[in-house]
């Protein structure tokens, strides 16, 4: 169980998490407070969502750029039409409204991969510039800095605050519990519903599945409207945090949330990974982006090192499966040389 | 002993016109082993789709405890006990022996949730009933070939099979897991569980079956008991000609000429020791010994794909080094591997430009571009001078059928002109039909002054071909026959002494 534990994907994760926490920590002290977990799990309450929505299609073994102009969608647009009608409410109605956007753009995308057969990567390198353009076409195409006023305070809302004697006063964003119930409803689901196991079947082998009797496509369509209320449901969290909204949001993250899964364990080639794995390749991502800043390594360094951290691990799988072929056969190794 | 579960009566199923089955009548008894054998094409696979409800017939009936088909749906059959182990086990390589054992039962109950504890206890129930243990949390993609059959044998049972389809169920096991596998067909019998044993392989077909029912072309020619059957009366029903053995050609080998292979204590660390034979043009010698004697290693270390860590090569007198494949190409040798699916096709291209893929640097213009007709040239050539069955060299290999695909690896480098051919198990999963011919084929390259060495546990197969053999046991050389002074029997014998040298 202990070793299981040990060459599990999320504990070589959480390892590299300790790692590489200890030296930033030796180079600058100012790194082992509070207020550094605050800011670290702030800037990955967003990714997070984003990744466990992601991550399903990952299971399936599918990939998908177009997530993010799910929230991009999802957001701008509530925002714009709700602005239009002079909404001046709280923040409930914007998630209720860019959810359901959300819902309708990831079952459009679930409808075209399973009714046409295509390759989920394929739609989504469509969907992903479509979505953008519409946007740009249709809604808008400049930034928008007004914040209806029942929502004003919103990125301020701390569940808890800590005075540090570098930053000031830090706090704990109550949207942390967001990414906490999300978490396990998603793990839940992939870990004890039938419809979760669905998603690993068809990660492992889909024409298995199908045989086996999984509803792929309703599965795959199932999968979709998920991820576009989570990209959405993301995306509308992030521009209140950020107090604006714009018709480009997240338009280059896309990579980086897909690196993270990856770095969470995920296989790339479907059939594998998991929610807290998921969430720490977040928080590592978020880790290494800090951890140039913190010991004053440029930017540039930034992007080499989560390079090569991706390359290994993108390379982890092949070398398990090299060290298994080694002990898998014990019984015809002869013993006489 | 004797109630009836599954009928089969007067079925038809036409393919565009061709009938692939053509009013086939079958009785299976409740615990009765039946093998299904026939060509390639024969319709033996046709048959078993219908009897699983993947095809409908055109006309007849299937009657299954009594209930009566005009045809049948996969759930129907599933329902009525009918469960087919395919070849590739049907398993989720990502989902642990538990998960695999359970999903299915699991989805038919429509449940949402999934409960792990039942399925660990559902799962270790379904082993402990055919006495095999294997971890329930491993992983089904890191389990070996013979445990990832064990566990859809397992699921079948789970399923409450009353008949089991094996199709072609002892392609990739080896001798020791064959006998594991019989033991449990013979333990599911007792239960009164029916097995239908879809095989090439007659020797294993005499071995298990109680009764055996032959097809060709669509019809069944022969349902008989096994014990009054043997090969040769199996053969001559299968392909409706007798296989002529004693037909092919022994050109003398020139002992004087220069050797064209010389092994001189060749050595891979854990794999082979010491090995040294030699080959002469036109011979064929035959590397045999069971799986993990170091023969199929021995085999690549020549190619260079696991290069030898000490030890000689020579070829025709001359020292060479094989580190890399593509040393081994430049000395022109040639291998064939085993798995022809994965490692010697390209399923999807077409049959001209697999012939062409080893020589393709070679057909091209002056200006360095690939010329189109003279790869048709060259494929064309090679698909007439080894009767690739097919009417057109632009379809694409999978269209082949195994026979066929083989002769189209054969050609593959055949094009590349070799001079040292290694064929690994050249006619595993290939009907007794075309491995004759392949047979021939062997014998006509080596009369042409090729050298070959077959690697093959298939003992008539190497009496067919061999000038002579090298029998092999964990990494080392242990005897050498020449073909003449020895029978089948007693090849049989020394490799069966091997074997209970093996098992301690």
């Amino acid at each position: 169980m202990l070793k299981k534990t040990i060459k599990s994907n999320e504990f070589i994760t959480f390892s590299i998490i300790v790692l590489l926490s200890l030296i930033i920590g030796i180079i600058n002290p100012a790194f082992f407070s509070l207020a550094t977990v605050f800011d670290v799990l702030r800037a990955s309450i967003v990714p997070s969502i984003m990744a466990f929505g992601l991550l399903l299609v990952i299971i399936a073994g599918g990939v998908d750029i177009s997530f993010v102009a799910f929230a991009a969608l999802g957001a701008y647009g509530t925002h714009m039409l709700l602005l239009h009608y002079g909404y001046q409410g709280g923040i409930l109605l914007y998630y209720i409204i860019a959810c359901a956007i959300g819902l309708l753009a990831g079952s459009l995308s679930g409808f075209i991969i399973t009714r046409f057969d295509v390759p989920m990567f394929d739609v989504s390198l469509a969907t992903f510039t479509l979505w953008y353009g519409f946007i740009r076409f249709f809604i808008g195409s400049a930034k928008n800095f007004q914040i209806p006023e029942g929502a004003v305070g919103y990125y301020a809302k701390f569940i808890t605050t800590v005075k540090d004697p570098f930053v000031g006063e830090a706090g704990l964003h109550i949207s942390v519990i967001y990414v906490l119930v999300i978490g396990v409803l998603i793990h839940i689901l992939l870990k004890y519903t039938t419809l979760g196991r669905g998603i690993y079947a068809i990660g492992g082998n889909k024409d298995v599945a199908i045989r086996s009797g999984f509803n792929v496509r309703r599965i795959i369509l199932i999968i979709y409207m998920i991820l576009g209320v989570l990209s959405a449901f993301a995306g509308v969290t992030q521009s209140f945090l950020s107090r604006h909204f714009e018709p480009t949001l997240f338009m280059t993250q896309n990579l980086d949330v897909i690196a993270a899964v990856i770095l969470g364990g995920a296989s790339i080639n479907g059939g594998r990974g998991s929610v807290l794995g998921t969430f720490l390749g977040v928080v590592l991502m978020q880790l290494i982006n800090r951890a140039m800043v913190l010991t004053g390594i440029t930017v540039e360094w930034q992007e080499l090192v989560i390079g090569l951290v991706l390359t290994i691990f993108i390379s982890l799988p092949a070398m398990r499966d090299r060290i298994n072929k080694k002990t898998r056969h014990p019984v015809e190794i002869p013993d006489e040389i | 002993m004797t109630s009836k579960i599954l009928q089969v009566k007067n079925i038809s199923k036409s393919f565009a016109g061709v009938k692939a089955l053509d009013q086939i009548s079958l009785t299976i008894n409740e615990g009765e082993i039946v093998c299904l054998v026939g060509e390639n094409g024969s319709g033996k696979s046709t048959l078993v789709k219908i009897i699983s409800g993947v095809y409908s017939p055109d006309n007849g009936e299937i009657i299954i405890n009594d209930h009566s088909y005009k045809k049948l749906t996969p759930i129907d059959s599933m329902r009525e006990g009918v469960q087919v182990i395919y070849q590739d086990f049907s398993l989720f390589p990502n989902l642990s022996v538990a998960e695999n054992l359970v999903i299915n039962e699991h989805l038919s109950s429509g449940k949402k949730f999934v409960n792990w504890k039942e399925f660990d206890h559902i799962a270790a129930k379904g082993l402990a009933e055919i006495n095999v243990s294997i971890p329930l949390d491993m992983m089904a993609g890191d389990l070996s070939t013979a445990d990832r059959q064990l566990i859809a044998i397992t699921k079948a049972t789970l399923a409450k099979a009353r008949v089991i389809i094996m199709d072609e169920p002892t392609t990739a096991l080896t001798q020791k897991e064959i006998h594991s596998l019989f033991n449990i067909i013979m333990d599911l019998k007792k239960k009164g569980i029916s097995t239908i044993f879809v095989s090439h392989k007659l020797n294993e077909v005499t071995e298990i079956a109680d009764r055996t029912v032959i097809f060709r072309n669509g019809k069944k020619v022969m349902d008989q008991d096994a014990k009054t059957l043997d090969i040769k009366t199996m053969e001559w029903y299968m392909t409706g000609r007798e296989l002529d053995k004693s037909g092919i050609q022994f050109s003398h080998v020139n002992q004087q000429t220069e050797p064209l292979l010389e092994v001189e204590n060749l050595t891979l660390q854990g794999k082979f020791t010491n090995v040294t034979f030699s080959l002469n043009p036109g011979e064929v010698l035959g590397i045999t010994g069971l799986l993990g004697s170091g023969r199929t290693e021995l085999a690549l270390s020549l190619f260079g794909e696991t290069p030898a860590n000490s030890g000689e090569i020579r070829i025709e007198g001359k020292t060479v080094s094989i580190k890399s494949i593509q040393d081994a190409m430049n000395n022109r040798i040639g291998y064939v591997p085993e798995d022809r699916v994965i490692e010697g096709l390209f399923l999807d291209q077409s049959i001209s430009d697999n012939v062409v893929v080893r020589v393709i640097n070679k057909l091209v213009n002056h200006l360095h571009l690939i010329n189109p007709q003279s790869i048709s040239q060259v494929s064309n050539e090679w698909i007439t001078r080894l009767e690739v069955k097919t009417p057109n060299g632009n379809l694409p290999a999978k269209s082949l059928s195994g026979g066929n695909q083989q002769r189209l690896v054969l050609a593959k480098w055949l094009a590349s002109d070799p001079k040292l051919l290694i064929l690994n198990s050249p006619t595993v999963g290939v009907d007794v039909g075309s491995k004759a011919s392949i047979h021939e084929l062997i014998r006509n390259l080596a009369n042409q002054g090729m050298g070959i060495l077959i690697i093959s546990d298939d003992v008539p197969e190497l009496m067919q071909t061999c000038n002579r053999l090298i029998l092999m046991r964990r990494g080392k050389i242990t005897n050498e026959f020449k073909r003449e002074t020895i029978t089948e029997e007693l090849l049989n014998k020394e490799m069966v002494a091997n074997r209970s040298g093996m098992v301690q």
